[in-house]
């Protein structure tokens, strides 16, 4: 791939995230700043020296401990963020190549020398690998300020801010936990992203309808003339289980952090 | 080879709808050709199909290339604007400039700027928040900067006040056309663009009804103000079409020697505006 080539592709990445900015950065944004509002007002409910007592147990938990091994535990506050980002691609899948033909920018987008099959996949990768890195980041972002608020507490309770450190690495390390789980669990659904898209890209009204509509049609049919429900099955077997497509069990990690 | 544009039978069907019904067309290379129908004729779709986004059946070669194969190498060689909402709204200025130096390599993006300077185009506004007209210059100043050999014009001035409209079209001329490139210009404005035109197609309900240089019609269509001594003979020569002017009636020939009507009246050459209303009549009748 030549280096034209390169920036060209990327220069269909910047478009996805400028033109679904609310999907890439505004929705994580929103969810961070809920997260931290929140996290101050329940603090503010709590009585200064009990605030203090729980910290110097997260400190004395944490302190010395293999950040890598606590990541997991600390991924865990990242739900929320994950919940968002399913959610937000199931928006983006649906509408991105939907919005061009209705408002007829794919007269304009196809009137570029940059082939469908550039098109599409500029569109998997910016939702399955591109906008993870933004949530990491947005992530990352709230971590500190919560890291100030932490130390500050720390200093004027003096809890032992050595522990608040190990707290901080393990998240930094659970970042790259969160990413890669993103990640892999995109790739595990790119059969639901291809579907969305091929909706977004035919339906002429309604695409999520269409996609939702025409999925359970299907099903409905292989119950009703062979009366099985592979469909159905091998939907429920890939997506019931979490472990298939986590990067590691939490079981197991639970059962070496104690 | 000579020719940009090769068509031959398109067909498309929408449904039980036939937008294109054995459309043939030849354009000749460095033609500035007007595409001219009534709505719903098949000008879009067949303006889309010379640049595949539009699958139709039938031979169709474009700057020596397939459209429905390779759109998207195809479209480093020619370029389109179509009726002004299709830049994306929610893009700024300087972001298309951006996208479009990214994305096809015979951009100049210094020329493009050059052009913008001239406008009073703000590079940091979204396009939804420019006028129609500003809309269309940007447009315009995209592709002039794009060094292509086919430019595709789908109503570019529809909804467009005057002085846009030609400013629009004293651009195209002097500083996107150089005779070697080729545009083709749908319209239903013909008066406006009469006086561009090398190449002239007219199209009804999916049908070619005329394809032929300028140069050719003066030749073969002749327009007489015939007076009224003479209406008997005019009638006899089996006009095209025939209309009251003022008192007299004005009659366009086909293929009739000027010689011959040259005792008739005063002969002209007909309007496109003319000759396209007695193409579509004798359509009707015929």
């Amino acid at each position: 791939m030549g280096k034209f080539a390169v920036l060209q592709f990327y220069a269909l990445l910047k478009r996805e995230v400028l033109e679904h900015r609310n999907i890439f950065i505004g929705a994580p944004v929103v969810v961070a700043l809920l997260l931290l509002v929140a996290t101050t007002w329940v603090a503010m409910q709590i009585d200064q020296s009990q605030l203090a007592e729980g910290l110097r147990f997260v400190s004395v938990l944490f302190d010395g401990l293999s950040p890598l091994d606590m990541a997991p535990f600390v991924m865990l506050l990242a739900i929320p963020f994950y919940l968002t980002l399913y959610v937000c691609s199931v928006i983006y899948l649906i509408n991105t190549l939907y919005q061009d033909r209705k408002e007829m920018s794919v007269l304009f987008w196809q009137s570029m020398p940059v082939s469908n099959f550039q098109t599409v996949l500029s569109k998997i990768v910016a939702i399955v690998l591109v906008a993870p890195i933004f949530y990491v980041l947005i992530i990352f972002a709230m971590y500190l300020i919560a890291m100030v608020w932490l130390t500050i507490l720390g200093i004027s309770s003096d809890v032992d801010l050595v522990g608040i450190g190990y707290l901080f690495l393990a998240a930094i390390a659970s970042l790259v936990l969160i990413y890669i789980s993103a990640v892999v669990t995109g790739l595990w659904l790119l059969p639901s992203v291809g579907w969305l898209l091929l909706f977004s890209a035919f339906a002429k009204k309604t695409p999520l309808l269409w996609a939702g509509g025409v999925f359970i049609l299907v099903g409905f049919l292989e119950d009703f003339i062979f009366g099985t429900q592979f469909l159905a099955n091998w939907v429920a077997s890939r997506t019931s289980d979490p472990n298939q497509y986590l990067i590691f069990e939490f079981q197991s990690v639970f059962e070496k952090g104690f | 080879m000579s020719n940009i544009v090769e068509a031959k039978s398109l067909t498309k069907n929408y449904g039980s709808f036939t937008a294109l019904d054995g459309v043939d067309l030849t354009i000749p290379r460095g033609a500035i050709s007007g595409l001219i129908g009534p709505n719903g004729a098949g000008k879009t779709t067949t303006l889309k199909a010379l640049i595949g986004l539009c699958d139709v059946d039938g031979e169709l070669s474009v700057a020596g290339r397939d459209p429905r194969i390779a759109r998207h190498k195809l479209m480093e060689d020619v370029c389109f604007i179509a009726d002004v909402g299709i830049l994306p709204k929610w893009l700024k200025v300087s972001h298309v400039i951006d996208y479009v130096e990214a994305v096809h390599p015979r951009f100049d993006r210094k020329r493009a700027e050059k052009f913008l300077s001239t406008t009073d185009i703000p590079a940091n506004k979204r396009i939804k928040d420019l006028s129609k007209g500003m809309v269309t210059q940007l447009h315009l100043a995209l592709v002039m900067a794009i060094e292509v050999q086919l430019l595709v014009l789908d109503e570019p001035t529809l909804g467009l006040d005057i002085i846009y409209r030609k400013e629009f079209y004293d651009r195209l001329l002097n500083d996107f056309y150089d005779g070697n490139r080729t545009i083709i210009i749908s319209t239903h404005q013909v008066e406006e663009i009469e006086t561009l035109l090398s190449h002239l197609v007219f199209i009804n309900k999916g049908k070619i009804v005329l394809d032929s240089s300028m140069s050719d019609l003066s030749d073969i269509y002749t327009e007489v103000l015939v007076d009224a001594d003479m209406v008997e003979q005019a009638d006899a020569l089996q006009p095209l079409y025939v209309r009251k002017l003022l008192g007299k009636k004005s009659y366009t020939f086909e293929s009739v020697p000027r010689e011959q009507l040259k005792i008739l009246g005063e002969l002209h050459t007909p309007s496109v505006a003319d000759l396209f209303v007695a193409k579509l009549k004798e359509e009707k009748h015929g």
